[in-house]
């Protein structure tokens, strides 16, 4: 039975399911748009008509949705102060949160019903339409996505810590001796030790857009995966198996927007916030 | 002989082995946030925040082995 479903050859020439990499669904003056880039206009659409709607009558005491807002926008100043310090947050706040929000919508978004099942395709023997080019599929769950927002996490990342610490400091950050009241001999051979592993510090620091682009990529991806081969299990024992991979997916969705949201702001902390009475070690 | 059986094995070996390693490493996180809660139930917080963070970067690993190795 399955193969007279899915024998049909599939248009992509894979298995049938989820392909790795976003689908081209329209040609517009020569640029490919994939079906992930629909999704995350979308969302960037509903996002800013919410928050246009909330912020156009600002009163003191306000309403439901400007209570909304207010309530997400004060609680991630908080909590992005407490990890970066009064300083930091005030510049910063507007990337970490945008961040945090822009993913977090994304990845709900795309649970919804109808990413993934709504598209060109064609019918099979047996009477199924079968999709083969759907409209709609998860923001997130396109690498393209994650990588961009990895990268401009990464050029954004450069360009505070050279503002908050300027060039030497930068230098000292990364090179530098990092203990006070230590001199002689013992000076110079640590000076030796952390000027080496200054360099060990700079791969890392490049290699850490990868792990959160891969990160992203791999979770969102994973669950769709999951989610489409629970519901492949037959018509009633694939409800009952891809409910709670469902509601998964949610918590997934909304812990991997917090986890590179506090990345992204840990790693700018240890570079940018030091230089402050935090006394944090390195 | 073994060696013989053992050039029969295929599939994807570096999937399963850093999935290995990464639920342990997952599992040995939760173990010290659990421990920790339990000492100290006011901290719940700061340490929840904390093991999630340490969970993603082990976690993260699995997708390494998974799309990184052709």
């Amino acid at each position: 039975m399955l193969t007279s479903v899915f024998g049909a050859e599939p248009v992509t020439g894979e298995e049938h399911g989820l392909t790795s990499a976003a689908v081209p669904v329209l040609q517009v003056f020569g640029l490919t748009i994939s079906n992930s880039m629909i999704i995350t206009w979308i969302v960037t659409l509903l996002l800013i008509l919410f928050v246009r709607l909330a912020t156009s009558k600002m009163s003191l005491v306000p309403g439901k949705l400007q209570n909304f807002l207010e309530m997400i926008v004060e609680g991630l100043y908080e909590f992005f102060k407490g990890i970066l310090g009064e300083r930091v947050v005030r510049s910063t706040f507007w990337f970490f949160s945008a961040i945090f929000l822009f993913i977090l919508s994304t990845n709900w978004f795309s649970l919804l019903p109808g990413v993934g099942s709504m598209g060109w395709g064609h019918t099979t023997e047996s009477g199924h339409f079968m999709v083969d080019i759907p409209w709609l599929r998860g923001g997130n769950a396109d690498l393209n996505m994650t990588c961009a927002m990895a990268m401009l996490f990464f050029l954004f990342w450069t360009i505070w810590a050279f503002k908050f610490n300027g060039v030497k400091g930068v230098a000292k950050e990364l090179f530098g001796v990092k203990s006070d009241g230590i001199t002689g001999p013992l000076l110079a051979f640590l000076a030796v030790i952390f000027f080496l592993v200054g360099f060990l510090e700079i791969i890392s620091i490049c290699f850490r857009p990868i792990s959160l682009m891969f990160r992203l990529y791999g979770n969102i991806y994973a669950g769709e995966v999951m989610m489409e081969t629970m519901m492949e299990m037959g018509p009633i024992t694939g409800i009952l198996a891809s409910l709670p991979v469902y509601f998964l997916e949610t918590l997934v969705g909304f812990v991997q927007a917090m986890v590179f949201a506090l990345l992204t702001a840990v790693f700018t902390a240890t570079m940018c916030s030091t230089s402050e009475s935090e006394g944090t070690a390195h | 002989m073994i060696t013989a059986l053992l050039a029969e094995l295929t599939g994807s070996f570096h999937v399963a082995l850093a999935a290995l390693g990464s639920a342990i490493g997952i599992g040995l996180v939760g173990k010290g946030a659990s421990e920790s809660v339990g000492r100290n139930p006011g901290a719940f917080g700061k340490v929840m925040v904390m093991a999630i963070l340490a969970i993603a970067f082990a976690e993260s690993i699995v997708f390494f082995a998974l799309f990184l190795v052709k």
